[in-house]
């Protein structure tokens, strides 16, 4: 029950945490991070979905009736969740280090567009600013001394795993674990889905740029344990069937079919994935639908897991007008750009977002986008967990840097990158783990935005 | 490993995009359960490929066109292949090889990015796959009833006319092994039974990808490239002028395996028209590969009119005949196009009394924008000095003969 007593110690050590906000966690510091059942989450899983608005995929969209009819009463939905920023890549990065984008990551390292060197290569870092931000002149690929969140679970004597779909499908197209291109060679042949064919049945839909595993030379460098760590999802079902075998971090991103990101969910012709599959919110939810139970079904799950489903960034707005002086059909498409959390741009970014860019500029059409911030807009994110009141909703501000900093809470690690506080700029991010509003009580007093959240008795775990 | 969830599902649907549903299922057990194991199709299949009974004329076979000494390509420098009855019809296309290709080409598709900042920002990437220049088939089944059934080839009036051939070839004792003695009863069991065995024997035999060629021997360490093959390899992997490898891709897979030198995507190039094609003589004729006219399906998608199918470059300094409607017979004109295409338009395209140049004559003139203006070497103006001197063209033509695979290299002394 409330305790005012152990809110007032929780919001002390709270101080001190955030006066340590170097990075380094203070002893101890752990069970005032996560004061609620949060804090017996052992095994954390996350699915990354792509490129949908909160207010679709929650609200107004019919392609996803499991994610929002079953799965959303059956967990909690954070409402106020953001991406980081646009496009995929520097989302996925955010989440893994804590990094804010260079002018490469920021558009999948894209090639001469806002970055000069693009594709799959190294970071040119100049410097370091700030929270440990990499200053950079654009590349994608981070040094071996970039901290990020799977050496931090290895320096813990936690195990992690990434599975991703697809990965391998195709042997020369990439590698069935650890699969990347050749860094320097040019095009990244994973941009694009590859359609099934006589020696590839099932296609290949694998990209690179949604695994973020692959943009640290800390993980890729050393093949045996990056073959060890990052896998085909098909790997997934043996390991869940023991808690021992099932890593403390199960990150798994579906191909680029299942995940959105190709398709526009109708199935009609032209708007379909390589495969011929719908794609978009239809078949996420379909990825969902045979993939969540096996989580949640699995003994590690049952016994202290979490689920995250997010997606890595919002859509856009299309706007389509007529420039009375040219005549011209002028089609903006629009990102809000918008931030929450006291998010920074980090230092790569000047120049770069906000920002306008003319692709197409003829006698009759220009096409351009506008990005008018530097953040990722609202997505939500969906948690299941046994510590979770299902139906729950919480309308507390957080993006991947906040998802990572929970992460780090509920594992006991110290805060890297944007995830750490700082007290001099008076930036702190609110952690789920604090959310009483969507978790069980724990071992303290969280933070809660609803009024009081007394529990039924049939609600209240076993602890309680 | 198991598949599970969603992927044995996706692999149905896949298994039954290349099945092909029009098509019945061969029933491979029916004489016997180890009689029409995938070598036994093979073995059929190989004698169908090559027996030129199966036509309406009696003279052509699969291997007419494609014949495996050419890397199973033409053996002639026509342009387009003559058939039917009387072996006196002409195509429309050039015959391509089929060697390399035909595991590895992927259902015809086109991905479609949901965003469309991604697609735009990302690039839009064109069609892919599918068999024949446009792509229209998914499987070799499919791809197998147009030649056997097309009035220019080996025209065929119907699929049971096929099979009345079939039932009279000297092979036809070793169908009913395989697929059981009424096979024959049944002709439209028996038309796919054929189907299957072409098929089989186009995807397993060794012969459709020896990876004989100096190149693959370079690529293994057991070949070194003479001085020119080498600047001719840097000049086609150049980005920045000759561009061949984001196409012809030429590097070794992720698990070493040897590159097919194309990425199955479509591209119009602009080729000029060919007046060796009797069909031309129609001025308002036009081969528009993707939208039509053979291809039906996309016809409305006028953004793809123009489009054709990256072929392989393995073997084609073996070939005498490029591009999809044979307009050139050497492979320095092929190259020189490239390179001068836009340089010194005069020289492939009509000019009127005026002075005007009819710029991809091979389209109609609203379609012409559909031509890639965009990627190297395909960007430079009128006058400009090409990307590739003649003597470079040497080079890359030095570097595409170490393509050659052994077999056709000593069958072409």
């Amino acid at each position: 029950m409330p305790n005012p007593l152990k809110r007032l110690a929780a919001a002390l050590l709270a101080v001190v945490a955030t006066i340590s906000a170097s990075g380094v966690a203070l002893a101890g510091e752990h069970d005032s991070r996560v004061p609620t059942a949060a804090a017996y989450v052992k095994h954390v899983f996350i699915i990354i979905l792509e490129n949908k608005s909160f207010s679709s995929t929650f609200g107004t969209s019919t392609q996803d009736p499991y994610l929002q009819q079953t799965l959303v009463p059956s967990g909690a939905l954070l409402t106020e969740y953001y991406g980081t920023g646009h496009v995929s890549l520097d989302n996925y990065i955010s989440l893994m280090s804590g990094q804010s984008p260079t002018q490469d990551t920021d558009n999948d390292c894209l090639p001469g567009f806002t970055g000069t060197i693009g594709n799959y290569n190294d970071v040119n870092q100049t410097g370091w600013a700030a929270q440990g931000q990499v200053v950079a002149q654009g590349g994608c690929i981070y040094a071996k001394d970039v901290p990020n969140l799977p050496k931090q679970l290895d320096g813990a004597r936690l195990t992690w795993r990434g599975y991703m779909q697809d990965m391998g499908n195709d042997p020369a197209r990439e590698s069935a674990t650890c699969g990347h291109p050749t860094i320097g060679i040019g095009t990244d042949n994973t941009n694009s889905g590859e359609a099934p064919s006589a020696a590839v049945p099932l296609g290949d839909q694998y990209a690179t740029r949604h695994d973020p595993f692959m943009y640290f030379h800390s993980i890729i460098d050393d093949q045996a344990y990056c073959n060890e760590h990052v896998v085909n999802l098909n790997v997934l079902p043996a390991d869940l069937k023991d808690e021992r075998t099932t890593p403390n971090l199960v990150f798994i991103t579906p191909n680029l079919c299942n995940d959105g990101h190709d398709g526009n969910g109708t199935g009609d012709p032209g708007t379909t994935c390589v495969n011929g599959q719908p794609g978009g919110l239809t078949s996420a939810d379909a990825f969902l639908k045979a993939w969540v139970p096996q989580i949640t079904s699995s003994p590690a799950f049952k016994k202290d897991g979490l689920l995250i489903i997010t997606f890595d960034e919002s859509n856009y707005t299309e706007n389509v007008s007529v420039n009375s002086a040219t005549g011209q059909e002028v089609v903006d498409i629009t990102f809000p750009g918008q931030t929450c959390c006291d998010e920074q741009p980090g230092p790569n970014l000047a120049g770069i977002r906000p920002g306008t860019f003319t692709l197409l500029n003829t006698p009759t059409l220009e096409e351009q986008i506008v990005i008018n911030g530097y953040g990722g807009d609202q997505i939500g994110a969906v948690l299941l967990s046994p510590f979770i009141k299902p139906g729950s909703t919480s309308s507390t501000p957080y993006n991947h840097y906040a998802l990572l900093k929970s992460i780090e809470d509920i594992f006991h690690l110290d805060h890297i990158g944007y995830a750490a506080d700082d007290a001099r700029t008076h930036y702190r991010l609110n952690t789920i783990g604090e959310d009483e509003d969507v978790f069980l009580p724990g071992p303290g007093i969280g933070f809660s935005h609803s009024s009081g959240h007394e529990f039924t008795s049939g609600a209240k775990p076993p602890w309680f | 490993m198991q598949n599970i969830g969603v992927v044995p599902k996706q692999a149905s649907i896949v298994l039954a995009i290349l099945a092909t549903a029009a098509l019945p299922r061969v029933p491979l057990h029916a004489a016997g359960a180890s009689s029409a194991d995938a070598a036994t199709l093979v073995a059929l299949g190989r004698e169908a490929f090559f027996d030129p009974s199966l036509s309406a004329s009696g003279r052509m076979a699969c291997a007419t066109c494609h014949s495996p000494a050419h890397a199973y390509g033409p053996a002639n420098g026509l342009a387009v292949q003559l058939g039917g009855p009387g072996m006196d019809r002409q195509g429309t296309r050039a015959v391509p090889s089929l060697r390399y290709t035909l595991n590895r080409t992927p259902i015809w598709s086109k991905e479609f990015v949901a965003s469309a900042a991604e697609r735009i920002l990302e690039g839009e990437e064109p069609p892919t796959g599918g068999f024949g220049w446009d792509g229209r088939f998914n499987s070799l089944r499919d791809q197998a009833v147009f030649p056997l059934l097309a009035p220019n080839e080996m025209a065929n009036a119907s699929r049971e006319a096929v099979v009345a051939k079939l039932q009279r070839a000297t092979y036809a004792g070793d169908f009913r092994k395989a697929f059981g003695a009424q096979i024959f009863d049944d002709p439209r069991m028996a038309f796919a039974a054929l189907l299957a065995a072409l098929e089989r024997f186009q995807l397993d035999d060794l012969s459709f990808h020896p990876f004989s060629s100096k190149y693959d021997a370079y690529l293994d360490g057991k070949a070194t490239l003479t001085p020119q093959e080498r600047r001719g390899l840097a000049l086609f992997d150049d980005r920045k002028r000759g561009n061949c490898a984001t196409c012809h891709l030429d590097r070794k897979g992720a698990d070493g395996s040897h590159p097919i030198f194309t990425d199955y995507q479509f591209e119009a190039l602009g080729v000029p028209r060919n007046p060796e094609l009797a069909a031309n003589a129609a001025p308002g004729y036009f081969d528009m590969g993707l939208c039509g006219p053979l291809r039906t399906d996309q016809a409305n998608q006028m953004k793809f009119c123009g489009l054709f199918k990256t072929p392989t470059l393995r073997n084609v300094a073996a070939r005498r005949v490029f591009f999809h409607n044979g307009r050139f017979h050497t492979l320095k004109e092929a190259l020189r196009f490239y390179v001068r295409r836009d340089t010194d338009p005069q020289l492939w395209y009509p000019v009127s009394p005026t002075g005007t140049i009819a710029k991809f004559d091979d389209l109609p003139a609203r379609l012409r924008r559909n031509v890639d203006v965009i990627d190297e070497p395909l960007t430079r103006r009128k006058g400009a000095p090409p990307v590739w001197t003649d003597a470079e063209i040497d080079d890359v033509i030095a570097f595409l003969k170490t393509l050659t695979d052994r077999d056709v290299e000593m069958a072409s002394r």
